[in-house]
């Protein structure tokens, strides 16, 4: 279970390398269903993920050792990172630049990321009528206005976001049923 | 000696609370909670020290879940990163366990349509955090205009983001 160091920016791509084409401990199938449940349950995904596919695959220590293995060997390089990092950027005015640089970098990605995810659903699902689109697209927009906007508590804001979203799977299911 | 461990005590139930909305799309989605915390109301991090924690997360190896114990160390030192994974995973850790066993048994069809409720609101809370990380450490122009030219290309290219840490870093070094 040594992807932690070898995933950058994600554990998602190795992860899967690893357990699928690797290991085949998993079908590219199982592994998609699986990936899916770690991103609906509280927490980080890849912590999630390695959980499940341990406790089945490895026996009851299979989690303490896959949480080990993922976390503690790239946490010490984050930290000797940071640590050169804070050092450089106090003395070298052009390295606190490069590292601003990639503070707002950080902030675009999760721009496109949030973008993309969008897009998918307006996009993912054409035969659908655009007013249930639209709603869903909706929820992502006041999401934005309520947490970006408004400084609203975040849980707060996802337990509304939650509910609006719900009501509109539910309906939809009436409507797909129809 | 007390002060400490009154820091570290409230910054593992601040995570506590947090992990548990993690849901849908990882850490980055709480980017806004944690800063509003740790930096606006607390003052456990200025703007600058997040900035820089943020920037090192997602340039380091590893899931980008350690932006939590990054944060821990920056507070607390080395018990401020360990009281801080534990803090933060002792709750997902324990309810996926329990679910993924329960899931292994019979495929459940709720997860379903709770993961297709989630998908706008992941979407909407990953932008806010892209809103929120520039609103607070874009000072200029040239950030400004990195942010919003990563968010063009990494649409248009999607490879890893690395990539766009790499290149943003180099032309932040040259403009400077």
């Amino acid at each position: 279970m040594n992807v932690g160091l070898t995933s950058v920016g994600g554990a998602g791509g190795p992860l899967r390398y690893v357990v699928v084409k690797q290991r085949k401990w998993l079908s590219e199938r199982e592994y998609a269903e699986l990936f899916g449940v770690a991103q609906a349950l509280p927490g980080a995904t890849a912590v999630n993920y390695a959980v499940m596919i341990s406790d089945r695959f490895a026996g009851p220590l299979g989690p303490v050792a896959a949480l080990a293995g993922l976390i503690i060997p790239s946490l010490l390089v984050a930290i000797a990172m940071l640590g050169i990092a804070s050092q450089l950027a106090a003395t070298n005015a052009r390295f606190a630049a490069a590292e601003n640089a990639v503070t707002a970098a950080v902030a675009g990605i999760f721009l496109s990321n949030g973008i993309r995810l969008i897009a998918q659903i307006w996009r993912g699902t054409p035969d659908l009528r655009a007013a249930w689109r639209a709603a869903r697209v909706a929820v992502s927009a006041l999401g934005i206005v309520l947490v970006a906007g408004f400084h609203m508590f975040v849980p707060l804001a996802m337990l509304v976001l939650l509910a609006l979203s719900m009501i509109i799977e539910t309906r939809l299911r009436g409507v797909n049923e129809a | 000696m007390a002060a400490q461990a009154h820091l570290l005590l409230s910054m593992a139930w601040h995570f506590a609370l947090i992990s548990l909305f993690a849901i849908g799309g990882g850490v980055s989605m709480l980017i806004p909670q944690i800063h509003q915390e740790f930096v606006l109301q607390y003052h456990w991090l200025d703007e600058r020290s997040f900035a820089e924690l943020l920037a090192v997360s997602q340039a380091a190896p590893g899931p980008n879940f350690l932006l939590i114990p990054l944060i821990g160390f920056r507070v607390a030192s080395w018990a401020g990163a360990g009281v801080s994974i534990v803090a933060f995973l002792v709750f997902p850790v324990t309810i996926t366990f329990f679910v993924g066993r329960l899931l292994h048994q019979h495929e459940n069809e709720w997860i379903a349509r709770f993961r297709r409720a989630f998908r706008p609101i992941t979407g909407g809370l990953w932008i806010a955090s892209g809103l929120v990380v520039a609103a607070a450490t874009d000072h200029g122009v040239i950030p400004v205009a990195i942010t919003i030219g990563v968010a063009a290309v990494s649409l248009a290219f999607d490879i890893s983001p690395l990539w766009w840490c790499i290149a943003a870093g180099i032309a932040g070094a040259v403009l400077a």
